[in-house]
């Protein structure tokens, strides 16, 4: 079955030519023109990832972006045309799990969107313990005793590559490479980002951490 | 010695002082002038009084010798006595002398012969007790009456020593006296200390009163100074508060002489600077605005393109001849272009800027090795080796990675398509306050004109020369904005025929002042092993920028 990516872009050109790359890889994809009815068409199409600009008429993407993640964890991926402005960090926070600046190639996006859609890698077991939480990987569930928390794909896998290897202290860029799929290129900004959201969701205390701890000047390591 | 009374500390205080107060500076230079004036002044009314003074008391005692000479004369013509009355008759004269004369101090007198008279039978020769002829009857006195026809009272000053050991000013006179045919000096003694006194007194007066009025005049200066530069040392205050950015300050304006002109005009100025001020500001925010306006605007329809362009250079294959090689022109032109866009917009966002900063804390030589693991491939395309050199330590210093990153691969860039196939040096090093990272080329080199204009935007060494890392021409103006932007140097080297370096030195934490680079420009000496062979340096321009 073929992987549904939902567009949402008002250039609609680009909306067509990004369904002509994805059909041609392979993809079904559909389209939304307007930030505004971007969630109906969310609920509608219940894609697999979402393609979501940022200038959005209607509402503004990044507002699309946290509507969506408070029902959903689906893969959202940011198209933006300013990579160094606070709308980056802005649609990072709102829960957006990667970006692309335009103008992008076909096998950038493709690559970004496989990476997002590929199935959780080398199972290192059925469960891994960090702390009080527990991961069923099969399940892609975390657990803290009975509650479950809900934490997107790539929260959860920020999280298990952290506590696959409790004992190493990952560097940004081995983040990048390992969660993202990045090899040269390194936004830090998309892990500072993510740990703070993953943080605010399993951390008892947010401001002072102690599943996900800071490593000062080399990275992250899962501490318990 | 403590500080405060060494006399070098206490000079270099005063003459800061001295400096910094145009108050001092005018309260000293009137006081210093009007004392001399009034020390000229002064000097000439003493030395008038004094004059008038001893001029006045001079002819009353000539006055008073005259007519005691008179009496004691009439004494003489009128009493013809024997020899042996001679002492009487001198009693007597005496008695009348004194009685023409008297003074409060009590007059000396002495009658003596005058030198070179033939001595008579008896001698008139008499002085009054303490009549001292050696200190106050100088040879010049005794002989000024040997002349027969003189018959004017003579005088002189003398200084008159007191028991008390005191001098005061005196008077000696001499007058001629004719007893029994012979020629006799009468001299005459007086003190004139009182005129000395009332002198005295002036002077002091005269002293006090310059002295009272310097300091008046000082006083006066201060008060007109304070009302003069009270209202230009306020205005001075305003405009280094206005140039510190505090565009709202004005000076008060009272009156409409030259300090509310003054007043007025600063204020003018700071009322147009701060508009022209605020309409940059509104520039700029509009520039910031139209940057970011087609960014958007112009990226989106590239993405079309460049997507379509994508699609159709991977399809090449199934197209006729022509039709590939347009597509294959399409392809590499929308990257440049591209490349171009990203670039000028990079450029006005430093030139509106709104460039900022991601500080992290960076290992120089790990940023060194990524990048230069993603140019290995274009290195050997050219047959350039890439060479890592460190010849110290590796602490981390507080960079943006970023941009760190964009310089070494503009650097590397340029260094591989300049190099000649030359193996490519990437030296790194640090000390405490700074990071470096020189990027040394054996290639070409360039000139030092040339080099002058290496970071001048849209420069281009050589025109003619192919590109292959399809630089848009702003690459190094970008570099050196970058390295500006963590207060950090990025400085040339290079000789034709001998290559070129470039070197990034950055401060460990943006913004502390550098002051040297941990390395060389170019670095030390190549290791041996890179030198293919010795070239003729006689002829190389060096020069660094």
């Amino acid at each position: 079955m073929s992987a549904r990516i939902l567009v949402v872009d008002d250039d609609l050109a680009l909306s067509e030519m990004i369904g002509i790359v994805l059909r041609s890889e392979g993809f079904e994809p559909s389209f939304c023109a307007d930030g505004a009815a971007a969630i109906e068409a969310y609920r509608s199409v219940r894609p697999d990832l979402v393609l979501l600009d940022l200038m959005l008429p209607g509402m503004d993407g990044t507002e699309v972006c946290s509507r969506l993640r408070e029902e959903t964890g689906t893969p959202i991926i940011m198209l933006t045309a300013k990579s160094d402005t606070v709308d980056v960090v802005a649609g990072l926070e709102a829960g957006a799990d990667d970006y692309i600046v335009k103008p992008f190639n076909p096998k950038e996006l493709v690559a970004r969107i496989r990476t997002r859609l590929r199935p959780s890698q080398q199972p290192v077991g059925d469960v891994v313990r960090i702390g009080d939480l527990v991961l069923d990987i099969a399940a892609h569930e975390v657990r803290r005793g009975e509650e479950r928390i809900n934490l997107t794909p790539l929260e959860f896998e920020l999280l298990l590559a952290l506590a696959s290897k409790p004992e190493q202290v990952f560097t940004r860029e081995m983040l990048l490479e390992q969660v993202w799929g990045y090899q040269y290129k390194a936004d830090t900004r998309l892990v500072n980002v993510h740990v703070q959201r993953l943080r605010a969701k399993i951390e008892e205390d947010p401001d002072n951490p102690r599943l996900v701890t800071t490593v000062r000047g080399v990275g992250y390591r899962a501490g318990a | 010695m403590p500080t405060w009374l060494s006399p070098r500390a206490w000079g270099q205080r005063l003459a800061r002082l001295w400096r910094s107060s145009l108050q001092l500076r005018t309260i000293v230079a009137t006081v210093a002038l009007s004392a001399v004036a009034s020390l000229a002044i002064g000097t000439a009314i003493a030395v008038s009084v004094s004059g008038l003074l001893f001029d006045a008391r001079r002819d009353q005692v000539l006055t008073l010798s005259t007519n005691a000479t008179i009496a004691a004369q009439r004494v003489f013509d009128s009493t013809p006595g024997e020899d042996a009355e001679i002492d009487s008759i001198l009693n007597e004269v005496m008695r009348t002398i004194q009685s023409a004369v008297a003074t409060p101090e009590g007059t000396q007198y002495a009658m003596q012969l005058v030198p070179g008279q033939p001595a008579s039978g008896f001698s008139a020769n008499t002085n009054s007790p303490g009549f001292d002829f050696r200190a106050w009857v100088s040879d010049e006195l005794a002989a000024s009456l040997v002349d027969e026809e003189e018959d004017r009272v003579q005088w002189q000053s003398i200084g008159l020593r007191h028991p008390d050991g005191a001098v005061s000013p005196g008077l000696v006179t001499a007058s001629p006296l004719e007893i029994r045919g012979a020629r006799y000096a009468l001299y005459l003694v007086y003190d004139i200390r009182d005129a000395q006194q009332t002198l005295d007194v002036v002077r002091l007066a005269l002293g006090l009163g310059g002295l009272a009025l310097i300091v008046l005049i000082g006083g006066i200066t201060w008060v007109v100074v304070r009302l003069v530069i009270g209202p230009v040392q306020r205005a001075a205050v305003t405009s280094q508060r206005l140039a510190a950015g505090e565009l709202d300050v004005r000076l008060p304006v009272h009156g409409d002489d030259v300090l509310a002109t003054l007043a007025r005009s600063f204020n003018g100025m700071a009322a147009s600077l701060r508009g022209q001020i605020k309409e940059l500001a509104e520039l700029s925010t509009v520039q910031q605005r139209f940057v970011s306006d087609v960014s958007h605007e112009l990226r989106t329809p590239l993405t079309t393109i460049r997507l379509a362009g994508e699609m159709l250079f991977d399809r090449r294959a199934v197209f006729d001849a022509d039709t590939a090689r347009t597509v294959e022109l399409l392809h590499a032109q929308v990257q440049r272009f591209e490349a171009l866009l990203a670039d000028l917009l990079e450029m006005s966002r430093f030139d509106a800027g709104a460039a900022d900063m991601e500080l992290e804390p960076v290992s120089a030589v790990r940023l060194a090795e990524q990048v230069m693991g993603a140019m290995t491939s274009l290195a050997d395309e050219k047959g350039s080796e890439l060479v890592l050199v460190t010849p110290g330590g590796f602490a981390e210093a507080d960079v943006d990675p970023r941009r760190v990153r964009r310089i070494l691969s503009n650097l590397l860039g340029n260094a591989i398509d300049h190099g000649e196939g030359q193996p490519i040096e990437v030296w790194v090093d640090s000390d405490a306050d700074a990071i470096a990272i020189a990027v040394r080329d054996y290639g070409v080199g360039i000139s030092a004109a040339q080099l002058d204009r290496v970071f001048d935007r849209f420069w281009r060494a050589d025109p003619s020369r192919q590109r292959t890392t399809g630089g848009s021409g702003l690459g190094l103006a970008i570099s050196l904005e970058d390295a500006a932007l963590h207060g950090g140097w990025l400085e040339a080297w290079s000789a034709p025929g001998r290559g070129s370096c470039f070197r990034l030195t950055l401060p460990r934490r943006p913004g502390e002042p550098l002051t040297s680079s941990p390395l060389d420009l170019p670095p030390a000496a190549p290791e041996p092993e890179y030198v293919t062979e010795p070239r003729p340096h006689s002829s190389s321009t060096e020069s660094r920028t």
